[in-house]
């Protein structure tokens, strides 16, 4: 692979598992709030 | 002439060596001196300048004749190998095993990385999560552009190359793991360059802000509440994306592993593990760190000729990361239509928390009542994160290139 083909490959990639883990986070941050939120009205 | 030289070995081993070595080792006991005290004046940042430059001058002047006519101290021989010769030399020379126990495996980068986990706070990530990582990766610019130069422009090695660009993460542990992996016989001259250019980072950035960044748009102030969260889900996130990025990365799993085990020890309100982290672990990592540095520093390393090639893909690396971070500064305020600082922009350099420090100060020279910090935060614990991923990317794909 051409070095600068590489690198826009690695940066893509970075970028993609980046937004991975930032989407997990959000994702456990609002399930974790909705059963606070659904323990808090029982 | 001779009872001199044998009474005073370090003066005489000037004498018994090339004149441009003699020359090297005296401009490294300057620099030395000069590094060590602007670390005193705070100009540098201490932590690591006072014993790097105390080590760097220690290492040049106490050089004696050793067997069969050879120079050097019984502070550190990097050189080593084979097992005999090795396990004879831990005996003699005094932080021979400190590189070789805790440098050369990349363990003290891990060991700082723990410090740096223990004392980030994730929620500041979670007042605009996508904010602050899409300003991260834009501050991951100088990482890859430099790989392309590196291999391109400066005919290096493709693991050399990325290794030197990794410097654009502006991550000292990061830096030095990732040339361990992909370019062992380069780690002395990227580290020690590496970390004197993120002591400098303080120095050049803001001009680099002014530059960028009109004085009428430093000082806009953004209203943020970062959110309640409470230490069960910041555990459970901690760990959930641990296990994630060693699945998708092996290769970074020991950076990755100490840095959420950082984070996971402060969620888990661990007291002792986390003022053990927090204090002992850092500062210990830190100073034998700077220290090794420092002896690291032989005339033989800055002759090496591809010093002047870190020394220009290093700066380069770091500029064009400040450069993209402010981009994607702009580029928010663009689509808030004016309710963004550019400036925070520079706190996606991953420089924990001297960015993001930078950019409040940078903010309230033009505006006092300005408070950017929690946003800052946000995008440099990103920064952090996708720096770790950049070089897990590296370290697993470097191969491909051709």
């Amino acid at each position: 692979m051409m070095p600068i083909i590489y690198s826009l490959f690695a940066y893509a990639l970075t970028a993609a598992i980046s937004y991975i883990v930032v989407g997990i986070i959000v994702l456990i941050d609002r399930t974790m709030s909705k059963q606070a939120a659904a323990g808090k009205e029982k | 002439m001779e009872w001199m030289t044998s009474l005073f070995p370090g003066v005489g081993t000037f004498f018994a060596v090339d004149g441009t070595v003699a020359a090297a080792r005296i401009f490294l006991i300057c620099f030395g001196f000069v590094l060590s005290y602007m670390g005193f004046q705070r100009k540098l940042e201490p932590l690591i300048m006072v014993p790097m430059g105390i080590g760097m001058i220690c290492v040049n002047a106490g050089v004696l004749f050793l067997e069969n006519g050879a120079v050097g101290t019984l502070i550190l021989n990097p050189l080593v190998s084979g097992t005999d010769e090795l396990m004879g030399i831990l005996q003699i020379n005094c932080l021979q095993p400190i590189y070789n126990f805790t440098f050369s495996n990349g363990l003290i980068a891990c060991l700082v990385f723990m410090g740096i986990g223990a004392r980030s706070e994730i929620s500041f990530l979670l007042a605009r999560p996508w904010t602050s990582i899409t300003i991260a990766l834009f501050a991951e610019l100088g990482t890859f552009v430099t790989l392309a130069v590196g291999v391109v422009f400066f005919g290096l090695p493709a693991g050399e190359a990325a290794a030197i660009a990794t410097i654009g993460g502006a991550d000292g542990p990061m830096v030095l793991f990732s040339s361990l992996i992909m370019a062992p016989e380069l780690f002395v001259p990227i580290s020690i360059i590496a970390y004197l250019y993120l002591s400098l980072t303080y120095g050049g950035y803001p001009y680099l802000i002014r530059l960028l960044v009109p004085k009428k748009y430093r000082g806009i102030d953004v209203e943020i509440y970062p959110p309640e969260v409470p230490q069960k889900t910041k555990f459970v996130f901690c760990v959930a994306i641990c296990l994630i990025l060693c699945l998708l990365l092996p290769m970074a799993a020991p950076l990755i592993m100490s840095f959420f085990i950082g984070i996971a020890v402060k969620e888990a309100e661990i007291g002792p593990y986390q003022e053990l982290l927090e204090e002992t672990v850092t500062y210990l990592s830190t100073f034998f760190l700077g220290l090794t540095l420092g002896t690291l520093c032989e005339a033989s390393t800055i002759l090496n000729p591809i010093v002047i090639k870190i020394l220009v893909l290093g700066i380069l690396a770091l500029t064009i990361s400040g450069v993209g971070g402010l981009l994607g500064g702009w580029l928010f305020y663009l689509r808030d239509k004016g309710g963004f600082n550019p400036v925070i922009g520079i706190s996606g350099v991953s420089c924990v928390p001297t960015t993001a420090k930078l950019a409040q100060h940078a903010a309230e020279e033009e505006n006092p009542f300005a408070m950017i910090l929690p946003l800052a935060m946000g995008a440099n614990i990103s920064g952090v994160i996708t720096s770790a991923i950049a070089a897990g990317v590296f370290v697993t794909t470097i191969s491909m290139i051709g």
